[in-house]
């Protein structure tokens, strides 16, 4: 009990004997932390996003106005045949224009009343059994464009396709963020550690004269890199649930997106993995600063 | 207690600081190394704590060999040993007895444990009534004797004073070393690296000279100089 009061004690005395250097760590961490935080969470949403596109329609064919009733269910019966098709589902002008209130009914800042027109097209709204055989299938019915009745294709996968894209790109160009935060926070806490080594060198000299182990000489600075990565996380842990409210109903109302959940322990893992990258960071850069000292 | 065979030391630099050095000194004694500065006796010393290791030969201190001492068993070899330096090496944050009892905790002491043995370390060397001062607060006679303390309370079996009256006066130095009789008295086994001849000639001890490295004279109650 009184190793670890003293170790404990030694960490927090540690802390505190240069405070500029240990806060100026502990806000690197927190951005790198945050930084982190936005990944997880930016990648956590796109792929919810995915898997809310890819589970919806794939193929959608937009129908002329004057397409003939008989045309567009030949057409339906014609795709249905398709092996590759699981269904297909005709919606109508007024139909359209009924989601669209729908979903205007939800928005405060969205008004239909006066639109008395009817702007929307009808559409058969195709869903696949494999999503690899939808482009094969939206070739052959791009032929269909400009006959009379199919006005226009859109072709979800594409869109899927774009949002992968997207994902990938900012996984790599993230990690690659990422990487560099982490250096630079490794960087910092080995430098705010040094300095607390150097700080006590004449007590570590007598440690070790006295037949202290390497453990109770390293353990207090290990803990003193912890404290800096857990402050660290807390800070932006503070700041991310300070602006997740915000943030949420800005990208909500600006990207008028399908509120995608991130699952229902999605907090609880990103706080524990915050503070668990924090920690191995905080006691990784402390552990490389002491091992160096020790080993003279 | 401590043996060394055909023991030589020789610095990355290419300084050589010992060489066929065979030494070897019986549980109890009391031995001075005396010789001139750079004569090899702090190298010795070093080489007992094994803050150095030997370029050639073994150095047997304890029943450890230094030079294969695993890094994990070197703190038991620390412990067995107790050092004392001529700057006494003392934390000026910390009062006496927090001096005192650091070397206890910092080896894994539990609380009791370091209490006791706290006050009996100050009650040894006469400073029970100035544990809660600071160093700078203490004369160096006193502050040497609270280096004493602190090396005495983890009971080591040798204790290695590296020129501990080197920075006292006259007066203060014999308290010192009636001091460090009275611990050898009780069984420790002393090494005492000295360049006060009134001391050695006084005491009349086991005498080792060490010259440029090698050792010149060795003598059961023997003086500083031959």
């Amino acid at each position: 009990m009184r190793r670890i009061s003293y170790i404990v004690g030694a960490a927090w005395e540690g802390f505190w004997r240069n405070p500029v250097m240990s806060i100026a760590s502990t806000l690197t961490v927190s951005l790198m932390l945050l930084l982190f935080a936005f990944f997880i969470v930016t990648d956590r949403g796109l792929q919810a996003a995915v898997t809310v596109l890819e589970s919806k329609v794939e193929l959608v064919l937009y129908l002329e106005d004057t397409a003939k009733p008989s045309d567009i269910l030949a057409l339906k019966a014609r795709i249905e045949k398709d092996p590759a098709v699981t269904r297909v589902d005709y919606v109508t002008k007024e139909q359209a224009l009924a989601r669209l209130r729908e979903i205007a009914a939800r928005k405060k800042d969205f008004d239909l009343a006066d639109v008395d027109t009817n702007p929307l097209d009808a559409s058969l709204e195709i869903k696949m059994a494999s999503a690899q055989e939808t482009s094969r299938l939206a070739a052959s019915l791009k032929d269909e464009v400009g006959r009379g009745v199919v006005a226009d294709l859109v072709d979800n996968p594409t869109v899927v396709e774009k949002l992968l894209t997207i994902t990938r790109v900012l996984s790599i160009g993230g990690i690659a963020v990422l990487g560099m935060m982490l250096f630079v926070a490794l960087f910092v806490i080995v430098n705010t550690i040094r300095i607390a080594v150097h700080g006590r060198r004449d007590e570590i000299e007598i440690m070790k004269l006295v037949g202290a182990t390497d453990w109770f000489v390293r353990w207090p600075f290990i803990l003193e890199g912890m404290l800096v990565g857990a402050l660290g996380a807390t800070v932006s842990l503070a700041i991310i649930i300070a602006g997740a409210g915000p943030v949420t109903t800005a990208m909500i109302g600006f990207l008028d997106i399908l509120p995608v959940s991130l699952g229902p322990n999605f907090i609880a893992q990103l706080v524990l993995g915050v503070f668990g990258f924090a920690l191995l960071v905080g006691a990784g850069g402390a552990s490389i600063s002491v091992r160096t000292h020790l080993a003279k | 207690m401590i043996r060394l065979d055909d023991v030589s030391k020789r610095y990355p630099n290419g300084t050589a600081a010992l060489h066929d050095v065979d030494l070897f000194i019986e549980a109890g004694e009391f031995i001075f190394l005396v010789g001139a500065s750079g004569a090899g006796k702090s190298t010795l010393i070093r080489l007992l704590i094994r803050e150095e290791l030997p370029t050639t030969g073994r150095v047997v201190v304890d029943g450890h060999d230094v030079a294969t001492l695993r890094r994990s068993q070197v703190p038991l070899l620390r412990r067995a040993v107790g050092v004392v330096f001529q700057d006494f090496k003392l934390l000026p944050t910390k009062t006496v007895a927090e001096n005192i009892a650091f070397a206890l905790l910092v080896t894994g002491h539990e609380g009791h444990q370091v209490k006791e043995e706290t006050e009996r370390a100050l009650a040894l060397v006469g400073l029970t009534h100035r544990r809660g001062h600071f160093p700078r607060e203490l004369s160096g006679g006193e502050q040497q004797r609270v280096a004493i303390a602190r090396s005495l309370v983890n009971h080591p079996k040798i204790l290695i004073a590296d020129e501990p009256t080197g920075n006292l006066d006259p007066v203060t130095s014999w308290e010192i070393i009636k001091l460090l009789t009275r611990v050898n008295e009780l069984g420790t086994t002393l090494v005492m690296a000295t360049h006060n001849a009134e001391i050695v000639n006084a005491l009349r001890r086991r005498v080792l000279h060490l010259d440029h490295g090698a050792v010149v004279r060795d003598e059961r109650e023997g003086l500083y100089a031959a």
